[in-house]
């Protein structure tokens, strides 16, 4: 340390970074080691202080997670994620669409803005809305009936499509930022230049537009599935006794049945399986970059074929 | 004619699904407003039911819980956050790729996850605290927020100034209390207004960390909604979405008023 450097405040970047590196460290890392290391517990008496018994590490809480009504309920948050996120996806993509290319430039924060705000006010109130739309004397079940659609009250309420509802609703606004991203870095004459050279409108779409905004659509099936999967709210909301997802399965194990060791290998569970579907997503990413490559790279040595033809001509 | 059609039809569209996802708010806006004893069938405008919420002194308590963890997690959110966005953005070395590795999981962990290992953590060094507690596990996820906002603006200032300082003999410290902070601080203190506004509307990490008699907002909302709906909790949701609302304004506000401000200094 003789020689000091000449810039004034040169803190390395680690000193500085160093705080929250350690907090994150002691309250984030060591807590998903604990919870690792209590699904390995079992449960114990309902006094508190041998809640948990550590005196025989086993993998009998993993393997009531995966069998029976349990590993059921696994299945139903799986199907529910995909389909929020699918069906996400598809009302999204149009709207980011439609802002990115259809919208002029100065309007388009603006409503990136307005779709945003709905998700970052309260999660709660825009749940807590269905319970109002949908309930059976409602105003949702009132026009119904009135119209004549509907003979009896609506019954949607706490079942699994009330759930199913709510997921797509408040993770909607999610599928639209990755894809605006994606397509907003599209080159307008990309497009252009397809459509001029005869691709037409749909080819273009399918063959340009579709494969480059494919990192942006991953990303945000990425962001939606991994919170839909993880949700509580709108199960305990909406769902009632028959809406269950695997979230609101883990809070009654751990803040109800008092089972802390069950709880968090459920937890576990859940994270191996988001775990693994960011994989295969990440994945099929990588092997449409790759198809895309392997599509426009012969286009691209034929050009310089045809040029070092010529080059040799002259 | 064609192109025109399908661009009114996409139109129409994102007007369709503006209108989905608003037209759920104004509801709950609208049924807060409901004089009926039941909160589903309008019969007339009243202010009874925001009367009737804050005169429970448990709304009150549970808003002074809410907002006291989420102002000790912003402090901690902007101080942190701070310090390693300006890392991130400035000062880039081997330490910054195990840092983002961490911050990605951070940022991508699900709050259940973040619930449960701050519970059973905070039970097991003996963390009793309860608004302590709250604001401890909200403030993981709100530091990376505040990096993440803080090292968009220094990467978008460069560094000239802070050099011209320190070349004018500035001391160090004064440099960066002086300059570096001062235009940092449309970012720090935007940071520090997502973090309040995260952290009041959290549910579920709260419900998993907080201790008897330090319920937070949300948390009691949502217990009110299992024993039953009457207006009183449309009052609170509508009042606590206000308070939000407020807070995320003036962030954006403040954002643009400091990129707008150095975008005429330079």
């Amino acid at each position: 340390m003789k020689r000091l450097k000449q810039s004034g405040n040169a803190s390395p970047g680690w000193v500085l970074s160093a705080p929250a590196f350690l907090w994150w460290s002691f309250f984030f890392l060591l807590p998903v080691l604990a919870i690792v290391y209590f699904s390995l517990a079992d449960k114990g008496g309902y006094a508190a202080e041998q809640a948990v018994l550590f005196n025989d590490l086993d993998l009998d809480n993993y393997a009531n997670s995966l069998t029976g009504p349990f590993f059921a309920v696994f299945l139903i948050t799986m199907r529910t994620a995909i389909v929020g996120t699918l069906t996400a996806l598809l009302v999204g993509f149009p709207v980011a669409y439609t802002v990115a290319t259809a919208v002029r430039r100065k309007w388009q924060p603006v409503l990136l803005f307005l779709l945003i705000l709905p998700f970052w006010t309260s999660f709660l109130l825009r749940t807590f809305a269905w319970r109002i739309i949908l309930a059976p004397e409602g105003p949702l079940s009132m026009f119904l009936q009135t119209v004549g659609v509907l003979s009896s009250p609506l019954g949607i309420l706490d079942t699994q499509a009330a759930v199913q509802l709510g997921i797509i609703y408040n993770y909607l606004p999610l599928s639209v930022f990755p894809i605006y991203a994606a397509l907003d870095r599209i080159d307008p004459r990309t497009r252009e230049a397809s459509i001029d050279l005869g691709a037409g409108r749909i080819r273009t779409f399918i063959e340009i537009t579709l494969p480059l905004a494919a990192p942006g659509i991953a990303g945000a099936a990425m962001l939606i599935f991994v919170l839909a999967a993880g949700d509580y709210v709108n199960p305990a909301i909406l769902g009632g006794a028959q809406g269950l997802l695997v979230g609101q399965l883990i809070a009654i194990q751990i803040l109800a049945s008092q089972n802390l060791p069950l709880g968090a290998a459920m937890a576990v569970v859940l994270i191996a399986l988001l775990g693994m579907v960011a994989l295969t997503v990440w994945l099929l990413v990588l092997a449409v970059k790759r198809a895309m490559k392997w599509v426009w790279d012969p286009g691209v040595h034929a050009d310089r074929k045809v040029l070092t033809e010529r080059g040799s001509h002259a | 004619m064609r192109d025109l059609a399908i661009e009114r039809g996409m139109k129409a569209w994102m007007c369709l699904v503006f209108g989905f996802l608003f037209i759920p708010i104004f509801v709950v806006v609208a049924f807060s407003f409901n004089g009926g004893r039941n909160l589903y069938v309008w019969e007339k405008f009243s202010t009874v039911w925001y009367t009737v919420a804050l005169e429970n002194p448990t709304v009150i308590r549970a808003l002074w819980v809410s907002a006291e963890s989420a102002l000790i997690n912003a402090v901690a959110a902007v101080i942190f956050g701070t310090l390693a966005g300006l890392a991130l953005a400035r000062r880039k070395g081997r330490w910054t790729r195990p840092f983002a590795t961490l911050m990605f999981f951070v940022l991508t962990a699900p709050e259940l996850v973040v619930g449960i290992g701050s519970l059973i953590w905070f039970d097991q060094i003996g963390f009793t605290w309860g608004i302590g507690r709250i604001a401890v596990a909200h403030s993981l996820f709100d530091i990376a927020i505040v990096a993440l906002v803080v090292r968009g603006r220094a990467e978008g200032l460069g560094e000239s100034i802070e050099q011209a300082a320190a070349d004018l003999g500035a001391p160090p410290l004064r440099a960066f209390l002086g300059v570096t902070l001062r235009m940092m601080l449309p970012a720090i203190v935007a940071g520090g207004l997502l973090a309040f506004t995260f952290s009041f509307d959290n549910v579920i990490i709260s419900m998993f960390v907080q201790r008897p008699g330090a319920t937070t907002l949300p948390v009691h909302i949502l217990s009110s909604f299992k024993t039953g709906l009457r207006g009183d909790v449309a009052a609170v949701v509508v009042m606590a979405l206000g308070i939000t609302l407020a807070v995320i304004l003036s962030a954006v506000w403040l954002l643009q008023a400091g990129s707008r401000r150095t975008g005429m200094d330079t």
